[in-house]
């Protein structure tokens, strides 16, 4: 479910990291306010490095032959809260980016919201705590679990299709996406589900301070209820805030995207938009126009052939040069390399 | 299986200490050339790959003079392709209208965006690479800082990217002994994760506990003391400047599509 690059729009990267940003702000400042910040950080960071780990443990799901592995943001929630499990999702998700190409750079911020800020923000405090209090057990953690789990991945998947659909790289139609989409999550989401089930009863039955805490602070339940309503109302603020800023993002970004014979109006109509300089530019834009190995809107109707073959031609030279200057650059160095360790011995 | 997953992990930073002309430049210099290098590969129109071929030369370049090991990073790169193959591919499927004809044979535009998709992965997904091959972990934190980042989340990314490898590890020993007391089984049956990741939990809890202690012992209180930092110099401004400018040149007139 990581998103990549090449099927984002700048415009919609942009605005996801802006919410994803914000969210993190609002959970990095809760973390600070409570008076526990700084002994968790360590604990979040291990759990974090657990999540990761946990990822990689392929589990055979049965009667299938197929293997799956848990994605961690309820697990994480359950575990540290969610302003802190958030965070140590999100940080996960960073080096996931960084080393494993594992979702794009420019993408990073659809994934943290998708994985990281839906089940930690949304879901947790709105389902998951719901259904643990007033006190957890196996039942509660169970029902919790799944239901959270599946929720979490079809908003998850969901956001998916709409962010790809806003950035209009993708010919599939919005609804064709979503029904490919939602189906195949709601098996994935069942199965993790199960297992982070598992996982939490395991984990309540040997430690269940470890859930009450996350879930309901420290405190007893009696204090836990009387702090309640006013924490509630800044975690209700605060979702408030990331929905809006999430809203306005998408809304504002959601252009209606060209469809096959309008692209290349549209290319024109893209290069026309940044000559806010005046006179070159819009001789350059004409010329452009004029140029273009695609100019007018008349390929369906039969262009010539010739354009084509000089703009592939092209593209294959400048590829060769590039690589070959890449691979010049990477012998030089090798030999020079050798000849100062000759000169060493 | 999951000590490789260690090994990849660190190769990178590993390659991060060579000391080449790229990896002379201030980290904060290649966050933001790579970062308008994605966005400026990812605006062109999405039929439009010629505009987006004259990219590669930068991270040919970059890759090359950094001494950065192509057939890793390429390995690497498979990683980040299937999802979006697939969504190529439907285009392919879906938009059958011709763009136009090629020696006799008919090129639709799903086709076009089919091979763009596949192009910009390429591009974005090397770009990454080459700037976590050529800079070193803790320069990026640095600068993540910087950016005015939250402390304890810049604090969490690199206690995490150290706690993988001894966590993974730690996972490792577990699976082998689950290995070797189940018979002919591929990995973990999915009845007996809930205890395994289980008892990975808890002891990453007990872990961090004592990581607490140890590091409160030593002085820590929420915040890792600022190390000295020296800002860019202006050969890295100058470095800023003319690959952002070409890359806009580039975005702006297409060498390729006026061809």
């Amino acid at each position: 479910m990581h998103m990549a690059d090449a099927l984002l729009s700048p415009g919609v990267g942009g605005g996801m990291y802006a919410a994803s940003v914000a969210a993190i702000a609002i959970s990095a400042a809760k973390i600070k306010k409570d008076d526990l910040g700084e002994s968790k950080v360590p604990l979040m960071a291990v759990s974090g490095a657990m999540d990761f780990a946990a990822q990689m443990i392929n589990f055979t799901i049965p009667a299938t032959g197929s293997s799956g592995h848990i994605g961690g943001g309820i697990l994480l929630a359950a575990l540290l809260g969610p302003f802190a499990g958030l965070l140590a999702l999100a940080a996960v998700l960073v080096i996931q980016c960084l080393f494993f190409a594992d979702g794009g750079l420019l993408a990073l911020g659809c994934n943290i919201f998708n994985m990281g800020v839906i089940p930690c923000l949304f879901i947790y405090p709105l389902a998951f705590r719901r259904v643990l209090s007033p006190s957890p057990n196996a039942k509660r953690i169970w029902a919790g679990s799944v239901v959270c789990v599946v929720a979490s991945l079809q908003l998850g998947a969901f956001g998916v299709v709409a962010e790809t659909a806003a950035s209009g790289v993708t010919e599939l139609p919005f609804s064709a996406f979503i029904l490919l989409m939602q189906p195949i999550h709601l098996a994935i989401g069942v199965v993790e589900g199960l297992v982070t089930a598992a996982i939490l009863n395991f984990v309540y039955a040997a430690r269940p301070e470890i859930l009450t805490s996350a879930a309901f602070g420290t405190r007893p339940q009696s204090a836990a209820k009387t702090r309640k309503p006013a924490s509630m109302k800044k975690v209700i603020l605060a979702f408030a805030c990331v929905a809006i800023v999430a809203g306005a993002a998408l809304s504002l970004l959601a252009s209606p995207y060209p469809d096959g014979l309008e692209w290349s109006m549209e290319k024109v109509a893209g290069t026309a938009g940044l000559e806010a300089g005046g006179g070159v530019f819009e001789s350059f834009a004409a010329a452009q126009e004029r140029l273009s190995f695609m100019p007018g809107y008349d390929f369906a109707a039969g262009a010539g052939t010739g354009a084509p073959v000089a703009g592939i031609i092209g593209a294959a030279a400048v590829f060769a040069a590039a690589g070959a200057a890449g691979l010049v650059i990477r012998v030089c160095k090798k030999k020079r390399r050798a000849a100062g360790a000759a000169k060493d011995a | 299986m999951l000590s490789n997953r260690i090994h990849e992990l660190y190769v990178l930073e590993g390659l991060a200490d060579n000391d080449t002309a790229i990896h002379k430049l201030h980290p904060r210099a290649k966050l933001v050339v790579t970062f308008a290098y994605i966005v400026a590969v990812v605006s062109f129109n999405r039929y439009d790959v010629l505009g987006d071929v004259p990219f590669f030369l930068y991270t040919a370049l970059v890759c090359g003079i950094g001494e950065a090991p192509l057939r890793t990073l390429h390995k690497r790169f498979l990683i980040a392709l299937p999802f979006c193959a697939f969504a190529g591919l439907t285009n392919l499927l879906l938009d059958r209208q011709v763009a136009f004809a090629l020696g006799g044979a008919a090129v639709t535009f799903g086709l076009l965006s089919l091979l763009a998709i596949l192009l910009r992965t390429y591009l974005c997904v090397m770009a990454v690479f080459a700037l976590i091959a050529t800079t070193p972990f803790q320069g990026l934190t640095r600068e993540l800082r910087h950016l005015r980042m939250p402390q304890i989340f810049i604090t969490l990314i690199e206690m995490i990217y150290r706690y993988i490898g001894v966590l993974i590890d730690e996972a490792g020993c577990m699976s082998t002994a689950y290995k070797l007391r189940s018979v002919k089984t591929k990995g973990i049956a999915m009845k007996d994760m809930g205890s395994f990741v289980g008892q990975l939990t808890i002891r990453s809890f007990d872990r961090g506990e004592r990581v607490y202690a140890a590091m409160a012992c030593r002085g820590y209180g929420g915040e890792f003391p600022e190390m000295e930092y020296a800002g860019p110099k202006p050969g890295d401004i100058l470095f800023i400047f003319l690959l952002c400018a070409a890359f806009a040149a580039l975005r702006v007139f297409p060498v390729l599509d006026m061809i």
